[in-house]
């Protein structure tokens, strides 16, 4: 289903990054270019494979590369080393309705959403109540999106997602998102498309991790510094970063 | 290149449905936002004619549908430059997120703008049937389209160009705003090259060194003065079709770096 083999990823420091040109000017000619130049690997030799119907939950710390990976997955950033192969279509909106636009309605955003992740207008309509019905949004849905709470827009990012339909979920620190009640439900959403999916869930939450992962991968410093089972990777996880299991 | 004019084909559900929104996120109220789609290049064409045919008395009888023909080909090409040096840094979570074609962003700049060109035109009609304008209809109106899509090829190139460097440099936004000011008044907008240049050498050097001064005489002509394009719309439209061709290559060569610089 997925296949990663020797991934790694690259960024260039200093001249590519973003900057001013008259900044550029000004450091030409005061001969003190104090700019980080170089380059650094947000992931690299990164391997492992993915079954279809497995969830596989990807731990690490801040900046370890759990998000560069998701993008990779997502099309997003292509390899500058290694292989990713991807037998089937993804469902891309991990960022939790981050790409909202804020002045356009609910219900416009599940359009622009669904058809930005390859959908037609036609699969849209098939889908568009079940979304609303099941971000709780009510009459909200046809106010501007900046109108809503935080919970109300990863409510709504999160509905996109799972009825999306697509092969491979790509979730990225979603299940704190909504209320006691929502969450509740999205566990069960989670559990029911388990199995039938393939889905990728980066979390800081272990709970949420060991529940429901059937396999584990734990990034540091972008290497792959463990694989396998929920329980005895998260136990490494967690002694390695000196922090005691809740 | 030839693979990323497909890739965006492929995707034109996904343009279409940008421009409507953006469209749509941009006239919050509908009814106000509709109206001032039409009010706003008629409030602009009323600050011009007071400028230049109230206090400096000058302009002859046609000025306003030549000045507003000039103005709205000029705003098209300038509102997409404008949109498109932060067209993909100010959608970077969406752009970080979902794989597609990148120039789908800045085209819908342009496309919204041509839009915009359209509200203007739907004023100018109208107002060529003023007797005082003086305007005269021949077949030659037909060449709008073709010097449309011209103008089309060069804005998509200079569009793509901007949008990747206004990715890497922050203040290209402040460089291409003052750029656009010095080009308004450096091209026959305001006023007509005869009006200004009466040797032929120099109208030939001034023709030649801006690209763009041909196409709005062209323009003019065409759909005021009833006369065929000028000879000088050629420079524009081999100067359009270059752009559009470094554009669309450089473009297509940075596309997959962009997103790691944002």
């Amino acid at each position: 289903m997925l296949e990663v083999s020797d991934l790694g990823i690259k960024f260039k420091m200093g001249k590519r990054r973003r900057s001013g040109a008259l900044a550029f000017i000004l450091e030409r000619g005061s001969r003190n270019r104090q700019r980080p130049s170089g380059e650094f690997w947000a992931l690299r030799h990164v391997s492992f494979a993915v079954e279809r119907g497995e969830t596989v939950g990807i731990i690490g710390s801040n900046g370890s590369g759990k998000s560069t990976l998701l993008r990779v997955v997502a099309g997003v950033y292509p390899p500058d080393e290694g292989k990713v192969s991807i037998g089937g279509e993804v469902s891309t909106l991990f960022g939790l309705g981050t790409g909202f636009n804020q002045e356009l309605s609910g219900l416009d955003n599940i359009y622009l959403d669904g058809i930005m992740i390859g959908l037609t207008k036609n699969q849209i309509d098939g889908i568009v109540d079940d979304i609303i019905g099941f971000a709780e949004l009510g009459d909200f849905i046809d106010m501007p999106v900046r109108t809503y709470s935080t919970g109300m827009r990863s409510r709504l990012g999160f509905a996109i997602a799972m009825h999306s339909d697509k092969d491979i979920v790509l979730i990225d620190e979603i299940m704190s998102a909504g209320d006691a009640a929502f969450r509740q439900k999205a566990d069960a959403e989670m559990e029911r498309i388990m199995g039938e999916r393939t889905v990728l869930l980066v979390s800081h939450t272990m709970a949420t991790i060991e529940r429901f992962a059937s396999k584990v991968i734990w990034l540091n410093k972008g290497a792959l510094a463990a694989m396998g089972e929920p329980k005895g990777v998260i136990e490494q996880y967690l002694a390695a970063s000196m922090v005691k299991k809740p | 290149m030839i693979e990323q004019l497909k890739n965006i084909w492929q995707r034109r559900e996904l343009l279409w449905y940008i421009v409507k929104f953006q469209m749509k996120a941009e006239n919050k109220n509908k009814v106000l936002g509709f109206v001032w789609s039409f009010l706003d290049p008629l409030l602009l064409l009323l600050v011009y004619i007071v400028l230049i045919s109230i206090i400096f008395k000058r302009g002859g009888p046609d000025f306003p549908v030549l000045l507003f023909i000039a103005l709205l080909s000029w705003r098209w090409f300038t509102s997409s430059l404008n949109r498109s040096v932060n067209s993909i840094t100010s959608k970077a979570a969406l752009v970080q997120s979902v794989r597609f074609p990148l120039a789908i962003l800045p085209l819908s700049g342009i496309i919204i703008g041509f839009f915009d060109w359209l509200f203007g035109f739907a004023i100018l009609v109208p107002m060529l049937f003023v007797p005082r304008f003086e305007v005269a209809f021949t077949l030659n109106i037909l060449w709008l389209p073709v010097l449309l899509f011209i103008e089309f090829v060069g804005i998509v190139g200079a569009c793509l160009l901007m949008a990747v460097l206004g990715t890497y440099l922050s203040d290209l936004g402040n460089i291409i705003r003052f750029l656009i000011r010095l080009g308004f008044y450096l091209s026959p907008i305001l006023y007509s090259i005869k009006d200004v240049i009466t040797s032929e050498r120099l109208t030939r050097f001034y023709m030649l060194v801006n690209p763009f001064a041909g196409l709005l005489e062209s323009y003019k002509n065409v759909m005021i003065r009833g006369a065929p394009p000028t000879e000088y719309a050629l420079v524009g439209t081999a100067v359009a079709c270059v752009v559009f061709l470094v554009g669309l290559w450089y473009f297509s060569r940075s596309e997959y770096k962009l997103v790691k610089a944002i």
